[in-house]
């Protein structure tokens, strides 16, 4: 697998933002780096021409998330930091350390990117979609049409999701209306 | 105690305040264009209205929270979030009470032309509802936190 100078910039910048989020003790600082982490993916996720997700990533990881995040900061007692990162737990480290190589062991099994005879683009239920989509649903998008059109019934159950998450906290913080 | 109230949280300026005043009208109409042309282009219900709602943190942001929530009307809110699940479900269930499958387009076919592109587009618009009311009202409920029940009960 060859990285283009932009993709391995990227990857690195992700994975330093990564660490910054979980290593840095102001968590002013780690909320921005997470921000920035959030950004740096959905990037990614553009250049493997995913802009669907990518745009989500972008809107509602590094936008709305980061928002939140500060807001219930302002609304905390945050410690002041007295050093610039977080004490380090080495059973913690050798637990995440193991996920990341049983994670990382996957990765060249997958196929390459783009790569025509990759299983998921030669699949039944893929090719189905991709040559009945416009005929039968109307929309160019192939993934607004499984979204909203084959696999609606899911889209219902998520939005309703949503909705259930803004109720749930009103609830929880005891409150009657949302503004 | 409200966030206002707390010393140094917002700063009211002239230059925030003017460039959101000029740049909230685009990002409204760009949030929609995501909701409305999602169905040939990236984006959708979730994407558009998570925009949508970051229109109203943006005032927010210019103008104080408390101001903002005071200039919003809650109904409004409230039934862009209720709204938007009963439109969905109702799309969802005509179709079965017009004897096809739940969210078969199709079968508004004969009442209307490109009944599925529109369908999908209601539903979109429907999706933008509620994650725009909802990202609004985690965003107030956030600010206000606990302090307002307090208040609200003393």
């Amino acid at each position: 697998m060859t990285l283009t100078l932009l993709e391995g910039a990227l990857l690195l910048f992700v994975v330093g933002c990564g660490l910054g989020a979980a290593l840095l003790k102001d968590t002013l600082a780690s909320v921005i780096s997470f921000a920035a982490y959030s950004l740096g993916v959905s990037i990614i996720w553009l250049i493997l021409q995913a802009p669907d997700v990518g745009l989500t990533e972008a809107a509602v990881g590094a936008g709305i998330m980061t928002i939140l995040f500060l807001l219930a900061l302002a609304n905390t007692v945050t410690p002041d930091a007295d050093r610039l990162l977080e004490r380090v737990r080495w059973r913690t480290v050798a637990l995440v350390g193991a996920f990341v190589v049983v994670m990382g062991a996957t990765v060249p099994a997958l196929p390459t990117i783009g790569d025509p005879t990759a299983p998921v683009v030669s699949g039944d239920v893929t090719q189905y979609y991709l040559t009945n989509a416009y005929d039968q649903t109307g929309v160019h998008n192939a993934v607004t049409a499984v979204l909203a059109a084959y696999r609606g019934f899911d889209t219902l159950g998520e939005a309703v999701v949503v909705f259930s998450a803004g109720v749930v906290a009103l609830s929880v913080l005891r409150r009657e209306v949302f503004a | 105690m409200s966030v206002d109230d707390q010393p140094g949280l917002y700063v009211e300026s002239t230059i925030i305040m003017t460039t959101v005043r000029v740049v909230a009208p685009f990002v409204l109409t760009f949030a929609l264009f995501i909701m409305f042309h999602g169905a040939d282009s990236p984006g959708g219900g979730f994407q558009g209205g998570v925009i949508a709602g970051s229109v109203v943190m943006m005032l927010a942001f210019a103008f104080g929270i408390e101001s903002t929530r005071r200039w919003l009307d809650i109904r409004v809110v409230a039934a862009l979030a209720s709204g938007g699940v009963l439109v969905f479900a109702a799309i969802g269930l005509g179709a079965i009470a017009l004897g096809g499958q739940f969210l078969q387009y199709t079968e508004y076919q004969p009442y209307y032309a490109d009944a599925s592109k529109y369908g999908i587009e209601l539903v979109e618009l429907g999706i933008g509802g509620i994650v725009a009311s909802v990202a609004i009202g985690l965003f107030f409920l956030l600010a206000a936190g606990f302090g307002h029940v307090t208040e609200g009960e003393r």
